[in-house]
């Protein structure tokens, strides 16, 4: 048979312990908060690099990218005929139904699409959490350089291709 | 003259059952699990548990999503295990195609799903005080929860919906000095259990609350089907780590929690007791993964499609046996992609569970059934 409170005074003396500690609170709005480079915070376009070939628009599970283009006739000196050419118009990503699963920007084949762990992008009205093509780009400054892999795996294939085009061995 | 003279309303003495909803919301049933019971003053005489309030018809819509979709939509049906629920459908996707996915992926998914399981119990061990008037556990419980997150964040780049495991492997290599940094969390979250252990498991107030409470037989436990957690603390010894090697659990030796009583602090005890086995086993996968180079994927062709034909992926996620019923007809969607999900089944046993109990342990039985409504609904 156990003391009669014994359990009792053994939380109390947690509790106790937990009072000369330290604090660990973070001081949110005040302190940023140290987030991994691989946080899915929100999704940032580089316009330059999209090619609209609607890869991410398809692939997403609940179709919240919205993209207009229109084809433009490029003329190149010396050619037989006008090359065509996508301009994209409007590229929108809806927030409110993203499910933060990052399909886009693994299918995306020209690394238009970056995630960015910033995540203050609250609205008070749902429908502002549609972000337009200049809304996303403005997030482009934020996107962290992306962690080196462990060395035991294998490196990203990113680096692979660099290495390889430039004629070296990766890492 | 005689008169007559009515005391009180209906039939005098007698006394009417009453008929009360708990839920759809309800701050004790986690989500929107409606109890529909019929009590006698303070009795339960019977109690059904209706449920559907959050179906999402997800397995409907696996049936027109590709199979890299169909992880994002299954690692949310039951949200404090996403990790786990992602691997039933990467085994089952994996199997059909007789894809070999490489070692390493094989001992991080084992790793990632251990540490999965802790985050999920830690939450319930420390919701399941706070149900039942214990406030401060669940601040404890956060701490640690927050320590493993950071880990599966660093890797994943999410905290609760990790999408990180892919057909054939995992979706990259973890970062350079994650492995480290795994097991120090692992080292940190060990040695402060204790703290969350001395609060609450030996606590007179929790004991008077949930011993000899909400007693689940054995056989009742089989009977519903229940598993996991549950269904151990009813002396059910039944682990899929164990009993059905898949991943790594073949070659390590799982330690599987029991007890006997079946009461609601049994299916606590076993919870807090298997936080401690889950840390050692990613610990020890973790060592595993450092011997270990190689890829962590295996290329896959631009067009993900299952050949025709069926196959039954089961695993032992943290609420109990999670299995998946894959039927391809050869296509890139699947044809059928049943669910099993361990909380369905764990909460019918409270039709079994709760008559005869007083309204005030009704919400410590339903607190330990553990189950995500979620998981119940689809």
């Amino acid at each position: 048979m156990e003391l009669p409170g014994k359990g009792l005074v053994k939380g109390l003396a947690v509790t106790l312990g937990t009072l000369t500690q330290r604090t660990g609170t973070q001081q949110y709005p005040d302190v940023e908060p140290d987030l991994p480079p691989r946080t899915r915070g929100v999704i940032a376009l580089i316009e330059e690099n999209c090619t609209v070939c609607m890869l991410c628009a398809r692939e997403c599970p609940d179709w919240c990218i919205y993209i207009d283009s229109h084809k433009e006739e490029v003329v190149v000196p010396g050619a037989a005929r006008a090359r065509q050419r996508n301009v994209l118009d409007r590229f929108a990503i809806d927030f409110s139904l993203c499910m933060y699963c990052g399909i886009c920007i693994e299918v995306c084949p020209f690394d238009a699409l970056h995630w960015t762990p910033e995540f203050e992008y609250a609205e008070h009205d749902i429908r502002d959490l549609l972000h337009e093509k200049d809304r996303l780009e403005e997030w482009v400054a934020t996107v962290p350089a992306p962690p080196a892999h462990d060395h035991r795996g294998e490196p990203a294939k990113e680096q692979t291709a660099a290495a390889k085009r430039s004629g070296q061995s990766a890492v | 003259m005689t008169s007559e003279l009515t005391v009180g309303t209906g039939a005098g003495l007698d006394t009417a059952d009453m008929v009360l909803n708990i839920g759809p919301q309800h701050p004790s049933t986690h989500g929107v699990l409606r109890l529909k019971l019929v009590l006698d003053g303070e009795r339960v005489l019977s109690a059904e548990p209706i449920i559907g309030y959050m179906h999402r018809g997800a397995e409907k819509l696996f049936e027109v999503r590709d199979y890299r979709q169909i992880i994002m939509l299954a690692n949310r049906h039951d949200w404090l295990s996403a990790f786990c629920n992602e691997l039933g459908v990467v085994l089952a996707v994996e199997r059909l195609m007789g894809i070999e996915v490489p070692d390493r992926a094989v001992w991080l998914r084992t790793a990632l799903a251990e540490l999965n399981r802790v985050l999920n119990h830690l939450m319930f061990l420390g919701s399941y005080p706070l149900e039942i008037g214990a406030i401060t556990p669940v601040f404890y419980a956060f701490r640690e929860r927050e320590t493993i997150q950071a880990v599966l964040e660093e890797a994943s780049g999410g905290r609760m919906h990790y999408m990180y495991n892919r057909v054939g492997g995992l979706k990259e290599e973890v970062p350079a000095g994650w492995t480290t940094r795994a097991r120090t969390a692992i080292d940190q979250v060990r040695r402060r259990m204790p703290d969350l252990d001395n609060l609450i498991r030996r606590n007179e107030i929790f004991l008077a609350r949930t011993v000899g409470v909400g007693v689940l037989s054995a056989a009742d436990a089989a009977a519903y089907g229940a598993s996991g957690p549950v269904a151990r603390a009813s002396g059910l010894d039944f682990d899929l780590r164990r009993d059905e090697p898949y991943l790594a659990y073949g070659a390590l030796d799982v330690p599987v929690v029991t007890r006997t009583t079946g009461d609601c602090h049994a299916r606590f005890e076993v919870l807090l007791d298997q936080v401690y086995a889950s840390l050692d086993l990613a610990q020890t996968c973790l060592d595993e993964v450092d011997k270990l180079t190689g890829p962590v994927n295996v290329r896959l062709p631009k067009v993900v499609k299952a050949p025709e034909g069926h196959t039954y992926a089961w695993t032992e996620n943290p609420l109990g046996i999670n299995g998946y019923y894959l039927v391809s007809h050869g296509e890139k969607t699947p044809w059928r992609l049943k669910l099993r999900t361990a909380s369905y089944s764990n909460v019918q046993a409270l039709s079994k569970l709760l008559p005869g109990t007083l309204v005030p342990d009704l919400i410590a039985i339903l607190g330990s059934m553990f189950f995500v409504v979620g998981d119940v609904d689809k």
